[in-house]
């Protein structure tokens, strides 16, 4: 045994020395052996086996693992992550009424901070108990040592660093040696260049190269334009069999899709005989009274104030100030196209005539779009009048109130 | 293919006085580690693998194909159509992910519960897990619609300044199924570690000797490492088994959440963990019989391990049938009269051939465990296996399908059948899983080595104090 | 793992039985209570609904340790477990006194059977006739299944089930004390599979009628499992307490180890997260369906100062003794579980008064001096026939063939 102990030392001796690795024969003397290198007093040393050996831990004097609580750390994480994502995201930045649930429903929540939980402190288990034992760790003098490869399969091990501060080498061999080693061998310091095999070593770098070109060609393709159409992968909805304007139909004789109106034919309900009521024009001016066919009453001004809020206010605002939740939002988000609707108790709008005002409504402004083809006239005329009731609530004095009401504000 | 072949000595007799051995024929560590490392290692593969290999990964084609024509043209290649908007592709998915809560099961509760004779099969089961997920995911994966658009599921900042709803339950399910893929995926990988470094250090070629050597890490059997990794797979099987356990609740949930007529019921969570638990092991023993004769691996898989599956089979086939007793109890006992048409309809109605087959093979067939002969039989276990597994896709059926079709406006009733893309697509799914399934037995460790050689070295302590 | 040794590690002070003498006092005290919370009850001049409820509160719970207790010793036999065996024989004491519970359970069949509707509503024949201004169409549906007759002979044949499954395995236990039979462990074994599916049944149907009728419109088909959970939560408590109270008279020093109480620990931890995972369940899916009918359940139990108690619930019989429990130290201290198994007995208490008391006409808790007297009269009588059943008996299983196993285990 000693014989095959002297000679081991040398044949490839490749580098500086690393430690000092013996074998033995079964989980018994492998913990023997143990608690006699750990009573010895070295402190970079280790067992090795092909399975976890009962008792080991304990004759090495391994301590438990801080393990558990890094674990527990990261799944309160996860639960924290989960929470604050569910109420932040439907309680707070977006939030719906979906099947008469609270915004923020603990209940609904559990399941999603529960996986997250476990996803943590899986992936954290997973890191820990690799990183704290060292791994990964590819190059190691150890793998070096031909004789020490059966340690997945049926040997046993001890090695003993070279850098332990009690390590002399001779010594080291009489204590593994005393305690019944098989075979002792000496271990080098890796040599890494041979590590890598070539094939896999230009299998990475080619990928390496290859990796950025979809995300370049992605990139290129969103901000190049180009005058092609963009190439359909799946239909999408975007080719129906139906009719659209501008489309060509081998059917008519004209080969175009979009049928103009027959000459002569007034569709139902349009017929524009009313100029006034119609367009809110006489000739080239805006009209400045209502068209016969309103009536100027409050039943009409109530429908008024109900479409206004219907079509109006989500932009112009309830009282016409310009802050609707569509412009509110607009303006939240910093959208660089958003001209702020007016105000519609301005001057500028206040003493536009009413035909103006009809006239805008149906045929839009600026930015602001044509109601023309939503809004039936009579409801526009009903919009109009409301909001003239609108911008005069907006400039009143106290003078316009009520005897009584203005005995009580001077009572105060 | 193992050199091994020792007289199997009956493991399954009951003595409480000694426990009998887990592992047959005269092993020792290095046998051992020849004859698992062996089914990887053999110079030329069998003509059988590529025959199986090319017959599955064919079916896994035709599957991609049907994704593919599905996506191309529009979800209304399947049957589904109102009322019945979940059909085959959502108990597929239920099936599927079924089917993977064994792996689960066996490789943490069983290690939470010490049962060693998880060592042997637990590796095979959760390959098995991962792969049924990945069977499962594509499922919801493609009904969807427009696929191109799934990562919509995901809470990431967009230029819609749009969240998902998290009060929903599919998006329970995609959290759900996502972290038991990945969890599984770590769980496996972690225990598969020191098996791969063994690998790594038997072969010969450079090409397997810098793979495996990637994949294990540095892998040196330290004491230091075994400890940590055995704390860590520790806690992980404590995570995986409630994760196990949320993951089926929450599929749950998808149903039970809702008012539908037999789907709103306060026991489904634990129900539906149940019947996972009875479909994966069913499956398990399905690939497990021939697996085991096939690879060699007779002594170390013993009659005694299917014997044990086989008595959890049973355990869950009479939870199962709890189940549906209180089920249909409580139908009546509610006296609503929508829940209890629902399970009249299913036991009498038009699809009642399907509810019937469901309890035949779910509750009465796995009583035949109860004897000792199909127990022990493998012939006659694979039987009783398969037939749980058409059990329970039936259920899944009775469950999803037949409660849609007729729910509480009888207006709106309609039949549900299935084209030909839906029975391709299920076909083709088990292509998938036995191409995978193929690849691992192939290219990776069948049998925890490293947690067999501490059952092994455990008997023989044990039987030298004899 | 040792050979197992006969009487391995047993010496006889260390299992000295228990003297059945001590049922005296306890008796004397239990009935002394009892009488005084009876008097409380007719002073409330409420039909006795009070004392009514408050009894059925602390009868399902002595008879729900009893359960726990069988379900432990029932499922030890089933996975042919080893390491349990020392504490088998204190379970097998727990689930035989089930006699004294169905003693103690017949006050309210009494009851049902004078038909006080005080206590269960479907007593009440208007509820059941129709035309009446009480009639429930729900409830008459349930006509053929509220007959005082059939819930008589149900309960009845639920004890009878339960202390034919108890004295099974009873009986048995205490043969193989005297003659080692290994036969009796098999025999036990292989009765076991069969008779917790008898246990599922009954115990199902027993929480059904004992404790889910009381609001007799309401269903929920987790709710035998929620009660299971519940069940083996406090006879798992139970049994902790009760060895570690044996050890502090100084029996079983040697027998029971820090081992077996890691693994009690576990199994408690366990149960605990399962009895969460149920009440969740349930909750999760009444809350999220909001049906009427089913959420008036929860309803009673969220309204009136019950929310405060169903909170208490959530922190104390899940998160506070789940974080108690995680920790290793805790597990393998027998103090420290100690008090945990008080804690979580408590809690469970307070699970089933939540469970039966929001049923009462006056809706807020008004928890008072009857309920504690009659919780720890039910308790003491509890313990007297505890007392007469281990009296003179071993305290351990002293010829099991694995009792050499469950001696030597270790937790790894």
């Amino acid at each position: 045994m000693t014989e095959t102990t002297k000679n081991s030392t040398t044949p490839e001796s490749p580098g500086t020395l690393a430690g000092i690795v013996a074998r033995f024969e079964t989980p018994e003397t492998l913990i023997t052996a143990s608690r006699a290198v750990r009573d010895a007093g070295f402190r970079r040393w280790d067992a090795h086996s092909p399975m976890p050996v009962h008792g080991l831990d304990e004759a090495m004097g391994i301590r438990l693992t801080i393990l558990p609580f890094i674990v527990l750390v990261a799944g309160l994480t996860g639960g924290a992550v989960g929470l604050l994502m569910q109420w932040y995201t439907n309680a707070v930045d977006y939030p719906q009424i979906i099947s008469g649930k609270p915004l923020f429903s603990l209940p609904a929540n559990i399941p999603v901070v529960f996986e997250l939980v476990v996803l943590f402190s899986a992936l954290t288990t997973f890191a820990g108990a690799l990183l704290l034992s060292g791994l990964p760790q590819w190059f190691h003098g150890l793998f070096a040592n031909r004789a020490f490869h059966r340690v997945t399969s049926d040997a046993f091990f001890i090695s003993i660093d070279a850098r332990d501060a009690k390590f002399h080498e001779n010594e080291v061999r009489r204590l593994l040696e005393s305690q019944g080693a098989v075979s002792i061998d000496s271990y080098y310091d890796p040599i890494k260049e041979r590590q890598i095999p070539t094939l896999i070593y230009w299998a990475v770098a080619i990928l390496v190269v290859l990796a950025p070109i979809p995300v370049l060609l992605i990139a290129w393709a969103r901000e190049v334009p180009s005058s092609r159409p963009r190439l359909t992968l799946f239909m999408d909805m975007d080719v129906q069999p139906k009719y659209k304007a501008q489309n060509e139909s081998p059917l008519f004789v004209d080969n175009r899709e979009e049928r103009p109106q027959v000459p002569g034919s007034v569709p139902r309900g349009r017929l524009d005989n009313d100029t006034k009521f119609v367009y809110g024009k006489e000739g080239d001016n805006w009209v400045r009274t209502f068209p016969e066919s309103v009536p100027v009453n409050l039943e009409t001004m109530q429908r008024g104030r109900e479409r206004f809020t219907i079509y109006c206010a989500p932009c112009h605002g309830q009282s016409g100030d310009g802050d609707g939740l569509v412009s509110a939002r607009a303006s939240q988000r910093m959208e660089a196209n958003w001209v702020p609707p007016v105000q519609l108790y301005a001057t500028a709008v206040r003493f536009q005539p009413v035909g103006q005002l009809f006239g805008t409504i149906s045929n839009g402004v600026r930015k602001m779009p044509a109601y023309g083809s939503q809004i039936p006239p009579a409801d526009r005329w009903a919009i109009v009048l409301y909001l003239q009731a609108l911008q005069r609530s907006q400039s009143g004095t106290v003078d316009d109130l009520p005897e009584e009401v203005r005995k009580k504000i001077a009572a105060h | 293919m193992s050199t091994l072949t020792l007289p199997l000595d009956d493991n399954t007799t009951n003595d409480p006085k000694h426990r009998a051995p887990l592992i047959a024929g005269d092993q020792s560590l290095e046998t051992l580690t020849d004859v698992v490392s062996g089914i990887v290692e053999q110079p030329v593969v069998p003509r059988s693998w590529y025959v199986a290999f090319a017959v599955s990964s064919a079916l896994a084609a035709m599957f991609f194909a049907l994704i593919g024509y599905l996506i191309f043209t529009g979800v209304g290649v399947w049957g589904n159509n109102s009322p019945v908007f979940w059909a085959w592709d959502i108990v597929n998915f239920v099936f599927w992910v079924g089917i993977g809560h064994a792996g689960t099961l066996i490789s943490a509760i069983l290690l939470l519960f010490r049962q060693k004779w998880r060592t042997s099969i637990n590796r095979f089961a959760e390959a098995m897990t991962i792969f049924a997920v990945i069977c499962a995911g594509v499922y919801p994966g493609v009904h969807i619609g427009r696929v191109w658009f799934a990562y919509w599921l995901a809470p990431y900042p967009n230029h819609m300044t749009l969240w998902p709803n998290f009060r929903s339950p599919l998006l329970w399910d995609v959290f759900a199924v996502s972290t038991y893929f990945t969890v599984s995926l770590v769980f496996w990988y972690l225990g598969m570690i020191p098996d791969l470094a063994t690998l790594r250090d038997r072969t010969q070629s450079p090409l397997r000797r810098a793979l495996y050597g990637l994949f294990s890490v540095g892998w040196r059997g330290s004491a230091r490492q075994w400890h940590r990794v055995e704390r860590g797979s520790l806690i992980l099987a404590s995570l995986a088994t409630g994760l196990v356990l949320s993951v089926h609740s929450v599929v749950s949930f998808d149903f039970a959440v809702s008012q539908v007529p037999g789907w709103h019921t306060t026991i489904f969570p634990p129900y539906f963990v149940a019947g996972a638990i009875f479909s994966g092991f069913a499956m398990v023993v399905t690939l497990m019989v021939p697996a085991r004769a096939y690879f060699g691996l007779k002594d170390l898989i013993t009659v005694r391990h299917l014997d044990n599956m086989n008595k959890i089979i049973l355990a869950t086939s009479c939870m199962v049938g709890y189940a549906y007793g209180v089920e249909v109890f409580i139908a009546w006992y509610s006296g609503v009269h929508y829940e209890r048409f629902a399970f009249l309809n299913r036991a009498f109605g038009p699809y009642a051939p399907y509810y019937w087959t469901m309890v035949t093979c779910n509750v009465i067939v796995p009583h035949l465990f109860w004897f000792r002969k199909w127990r022990t039989t493998p012939a006659l276990m694979v039987i009783v296996a398969v037939l749980v597994n058409v059990g329970m896709w039936m259920e899944r059926f009775v469950i999803i399908g037949i409660s849609l079709t007729r729910g509480h406006l009888p207006s709106s009733w309609r039949m549900y059948a299935p084209t030909w893309v839906d029975i391709g697509m299920f076909i083709g799914s088990f292509g998938l899983f036995m191409t995978l399934f193929l690849l691992f037995c192939r290219f990776l460790p069948m049998v925890a080595m490293a947690e067999v050689k501490t059952v092994l070295v455990h008997e023989e302590s044990h039987a030298a104090q004899h | 793992m040792q050979k197992p040794k006969e009487n391995a590690g047993l010496s006889d002070e260390a299992t000295t039985a228990i003297n059945p003498r001590a049922a005296g006092p306890f008796a004397l005290a239990g009935a002394a209570l009892l009488g005084g919370g009876f008097v409380l009850g007719l002073l409330q001049r409420d039909h006795l609904a009070y004392f009514l409820h408050s009894y059925l509160v602390s009868v399902c719970f002595v008879a729900s340790l009893c359960l726990g207790a069988l379900f432990f010793v029932a499922v030890l036999h089933a996975t042919r477990a080893g390491w349990g065996i020392v504490l088998r024989r204190i379970a097998e004491f727990l689930s035989v006194n089930i006699a004294t519970v169905a003693v103690l359970f017949l006050p309210v069949l009494v009851a049902v059977i004078m038909r006080n509707h005080w206590l269960y509503e479907w007593l009440d024949a208007e509820r059941m006739r129709e035309g009446s201004k009480h009639y429930s169409e729900l409830l008459a549906i349930k006509r053929p299944y509220f007959q005082v007759f059939f819930y008589v002979a149900r309960s009845v044949g639920y004890f009878v089930i339960w202390w034919a499954l108890a004295r099974f395995f009873f009986t048995r236990s205490l043969k193989q004390d005297e003659s080692g039979d290994p036969n009796l462990t098999l025999q036990m074994e292989r009765w076991s599979g069969p008779s917790l599916l008898l246990f599922a049944v009954s115990l199902t149907f027993a929480a059904f009628d004992w404790l889910m009728s009381l609001t007799p419109e309401w269903y929920s088909t987790i709710f035998g499992l929620y009660f299971f959970a519940g069940c083996v939560v406090s006879g798992l408590s139970s049994i902790v307490l009760s060895a570690v109270m044996l050890q502090a008279t100084g029996r079983l020093k040697s027998v029971i180890t820090p081992e077996h109480y890691h693994d009690m620990g576990k199994l408690l931890l366990g149960f605990v997260i399962f009895w969460g995972y149920m009440g969740f369940s349930q909750y999760m899916l009444i809350w999220y369906g909001n049906i009427p009918e089913e959420t008036v359940w929860y309803q009673a139990r969220q309204t009136n100062g019950w929310a405060l108690i169903s909170l208490a619930l959530l922190f104390g019989h899940l998160l506070i003794p789940f974080f108690g429990l995680l920790s290793r130290e805790v597990k393998r201290r027998r103090h420290l579980l100690a008090f945990w198994a008080v804690w979580l007995l408590v809690f469970h208490w307070i699970d089933l008064y939540w469970v039966v008391m929001p049923s009462l006409e006056q809706k807020r808790p008004q928890f008072g001096l009857l309920d504690v007297a009659v919780a720890l009269g039910i308790l003491s009588l509890y313990l007297a026939g505890l007392a007469l059943v281990a009296g003179g008996k071993s305290l351990v299983a002293r010829k099991d063939p694995r009792l050499g196993e469950s001696l030597a285990f270790e937790n790894y």
